[in-house]
Parts: C-alpha cells; sequence; structure tokens
C-alpha cells in the first residue's frame, strides 16, 4: 500500500488530537494521483472529504484492509503495525512549523529513497506545497 | 524532565484585575466587545520548568478557559492598556478573515517594550537574542508598532514558541473563513520587566474546537542564554544564574526597588501607586536607581505613595 500524509518542517502530523492544517486544493491533489485506484481512509480524515460524494474508502480498519498499490490517507492512525507493507510515502509538505505533540517517524523518510524533482503547487491557504515521494 | 514548579498563579490574578479594568471601560475594543471577559479565569499553577528542549507546554488539558460568551463569531480586537511600568497586559481577539492583513508587515524598530535591550549572540539564531514580539501575531489582526502588542520576547520564544501556533491559526482561517478565538497573557514575576513567558489559547467557533483548541505556556527562554527577568540584562549561560551573585554585589543590590518618575513633575512614585498609572507616557520614566539617587537627581518622593 502507499501512505499519503501531510507534514510540517518538524516532521509534525497533530496537535492536542487535531490535523495541524488543510487545504481545498491539496484534497483535489489527492484526487488526481489516486485517479483510478482505490484511496482509503478513516472516519476523522473523511471529515475533511465530506463535499466528495465519492472516490474514497471511509473505514476505521483502512490500513489492515488496504491492498497493494491501494493509497491510505493517514493523518491519525499508527502505521507502526503496518510497516512491512508500505510500497511508497507519499508526503505533503505544508513548508512551516506548525505545533506538533505527535510526528511521522523521520526514519521512513529517507533521502536515499526520496524522488528527485519534488511537485510543487500553491494551495488555497497555503503559499507552497511540495510533494515528496519516498519509494521503499 | 525536571519538574520544579513556578508558581505563577498569582501574578496572573493580578494580570486578570488589570484586564478587566482596562475592560470595564471597553478601552482598546475594536470592532466590537470583550463585555463578558469578567468571566475571564486564567490560572496557570504548575508549569515545568523550561528545558531547552520544549519551546511550550500544554496546561490544562489543553483546553482554553474562554466563557461562552467569549466564542462570538464576529471578528473584534482587545488590547489591555500598558500598566504603570510600561508592560502589556492581555491581549485578545477574535480572528475572522475580514481583520487579517493584506499587506507586508511595516517597520516596529521605533517601539522599546519594557526591558528592551538589543543585544547580540552568535549562538542565537539571527544573532540578536530579543525580538519585539507580537502578542497577537501580525499575520493574525495586522497589527503593526502596537505598543501595547510587543513584548521583549526572546527569538526561541517567537520562533519556536509563538510562531506556530500563529501559523495554524492563520492557515486556519483562511482556509475555512470560520473565526477562532485568541487570547495571550504574558506572565510577568512581580515588578520584572521582561515577561518570564506567555499563556497561548485558542478555539474555533463555528466547529466549536474540532479544528482549533489549546491552551499553552510558551517559555520565554533562549537555549544557552540567561537572562535576567527583572530588567532584560543577559549573559552566556556559565551556570551562574543571576540570582547567585557575590556578597558584595547582593549588598548592592538587596532592597532595589523599581520607581516610576515622572519627568515632568519631577516626583517619583512606587509602582503600583496610582497617580504612577495617570502619569503621560511621554513624561513616565521606569527607573531602579536607589531613593537617595533619585533625590540628589533632583526628583521629590510622593507624598501619597511615600516611596
Amino acid at each position: 500500500m502507499n501512505i499519503i500524509v501531510c507534514l510540517d518542517d518538524k516532521n509534525g502530523m497533530l496537535f492536542n488530537n487535531r490535523r495541524q492544517s488543510s487545504d481545498r486544493l491539496l484534497r483535489e491533489r489527492i484526487f488526481e494521483i489516486t485517479a483510478g485506484k482505490r484511496l482509503w481512509m478513516n472516519g476523522y480524515s473523511a471529515k475533511q472529504f465530506e463535499d466528495y460524494a465519492s472516490g474514497f474508502v471511509a473505514d476505521e480498519y483502512f490500513l489492515q484492509k488496504a491492498q497493494k498499490g491501494d493509497f491510505c490517507f493517514v493523518e491519525n492512525s499508527d502505521i507502526n503495525s503496518f510497516m512491512s507493507k508500505i510500497e511508497k510515502i507519499i508526503v505533503y509538505r505544508w513548508n512551516k512549523t506548525y505545533p506538533s505533540d505527535r510526528k511521522f517517524p523521520a526514519e521512513l523518510l529517507d533521502d536515499e529513497n526520496k524522488q528527485p524533482n519534488c511537485f510543487e503547487f500553491a494551495g488555497h491557504s497555503h503559499e507552497k506545497i511540495t510533494e515528496e515521494i519516498y519509494c521503499l | 524532565m525536571k519538574l520544579k514548579l513556578l508558581k505563577i498563579s498569582a501574578l496572573l490574578s493580578v494580570l486578570l484585575f488589570l484586564f478587566c479594568a482596562c475592560n470595564s471601560s471597553n478601552g482598546g475594543v475594536k470592532d466590537g466587545t470583550v463585555e463578558n471577559s469578567e468571566n475571564y479565569i486564567a490560572s496557570v499553577n504548575d508549569v515545568p520548568e523550561f528545558d531547552d528542549e520544549q519551546p511550550f507546554v500544554a496546561i490544562r488539558d489543553n483546553i482554553p478557559e474562554f466563557s461562552e460568551s467569549d466564542l462570538t463569531a464576529k471578528s473584534y480586537e482587545f488590547y489591555s492598556e500598558l500598566d504603570s511600568l510600561g508592560r502589556c497586559g492581555v491581549v485578545m481577539a477574535c480572528i475572522g478573515i475580514d481583520i487579517m492583513p493584506d499587506e507586508e508587515r511595516g517597520s516596529i524598530g521605533q517601539v522599546k517594550p519594557s526591558g528592551w535591550h538589543t543585544v547580540k549572540y552568535d549562538i542565537v539564531d539571527g544573532k540578536y537574542l530579543y525580538n519585539r514580539c507580537h502578542l497577537i501575531g501580525y499575520q493574525l489582526t495586522g497589527e503593526n508598532a502596537n505598543k501595547q502588542n510587543l513584548i521583549t520576547g526572546t527569538r526561541y520564544l517567537n520562533m519556536d514558541g509563538m510562531l506556530p501556533f500563529e501559523n495554524m491559526v492563520a492557515d486556519y482561517v483562511k482556509e475555512t473563513e470560520n473565526h477562532v478565538v485568541y487570547r495571550v497573557t504574558p506572565i510577568f514575576d512581580g515588578n520584572n520587566l521582561v515577561a518570564r513567558g506567555v499563556q497561548l489559547e485558542g478555539y474555533s467557533v463555528e466547529d466549536e474546537g474540532e479544528g482549533i483548541c489549546f491552551n499553552v505556556y510558551a517559555y520565554n527562554n533562549q537555549p544557552g542564554i540567561l537572562i535576567n527577568y527583572a530588567n532584560g540584562e543577559s549573559k552566556l549561560d556559565d551556570g551562574k544564574p543571576y540570582e547567585e551573585k557575590t556578597e558584595s554585589q547582593s549588598s548592592e543590590t538587596q532592597g532595589k526597588q523599581t520607581y516610576i518618575l515622572n519627568t515632568n513633575s519631577k516626583k517619583f512614585h512606587k509602582s503600583d501607586c496610582r497617580f504612577a498609572i495617570d502619569i503621560k507616557e511621554g513624561n513616565k520614566e521606569v527607573s531602579q536607581k536607589s531613593r537617595e539617587s533619585l533625590i540628589a537627581d533632583g526628583y521629590s518622593p510622593c507624598k501619597t505613595c511615600n516611596p
């Protein structure tokens, strides 16, 4: 499976059980890159996609159920038990620092695994969002 | 982590009093009111000692202490009047997209917050130890050189303690066009001119805290530097805190008091004297000279507070 995460400059994901940030144009980008594939997420993440009637599967056990080639949008789920299933990690960088009390494991973001030529785009509320892809 | 506790609830009580006193006249309220802020209760009983690794800590389970009526979906800003020592008090705003700035920030170098020193260290990012630190960040309300919104803050407080919260709130408001009630309380020890830290609280109104909800204490410290919070002096951390003075230094500084001078009338007052509060800003000076030195300088003691 392929993991999609949003991180700040310190690999932060959450603060006080809440996502650090969100952006509607980033959601569109996620649909773009997962077109034709299955996109999984849990109920917490599905709330920010509620304007989209379809195109994703919301399930609290999505990391168990995801198959090879599927995409999993991860915000507040623990991926430690599913490391061996991960094929690719797609990171969206906010390019700023937010408060965080939960971080993504930095050891998974090894520069040696990072694809060259990151894609950058302007979000709705973020000047620059960077898409990084790590192949494990 | 060491858990030597700082007892600062008494200070907050003073700040609460100042906040309510200022607010009762609605001084400084722009485009709205904070009329129910007498219900405001701030209490930070136990804050762990700064440990160089954590620019802020969550307090009160990260739940802000706003009253129901504070949580309006109408934008406003409130800045406390400076106290008799020239220090900032509580600031509060309901951040909406309508009051966020659309211009770059201008110069703020003309403002000298209480305890201000221009001092550089090689170990500080950007060299300068102190920043003129916006209590409510410029990106939230567009307040530029408002002296009621600027404190002497370390680079670490500004960039690591406060900016992440400002970023989070600003981007949330821009994305959702919802409102965030936001309050910053500077915490001063006694008559110190430099704050020990700030309490930051935020809560998103329309989604009832689902997007934004925090209550934290950010330290006004700088790793590797010791700060004398009484007057803003600083030195590289040599393991000897300012409190541990030599005997001769101790006798010099014992009983040292902060006086408020009226440079026009040539009177000097205790910092809590009601006449000190009324001195016009242009005629007011803060001094830690001895009583005798002030008299030698031509000043006479106030007959009310008898400093």
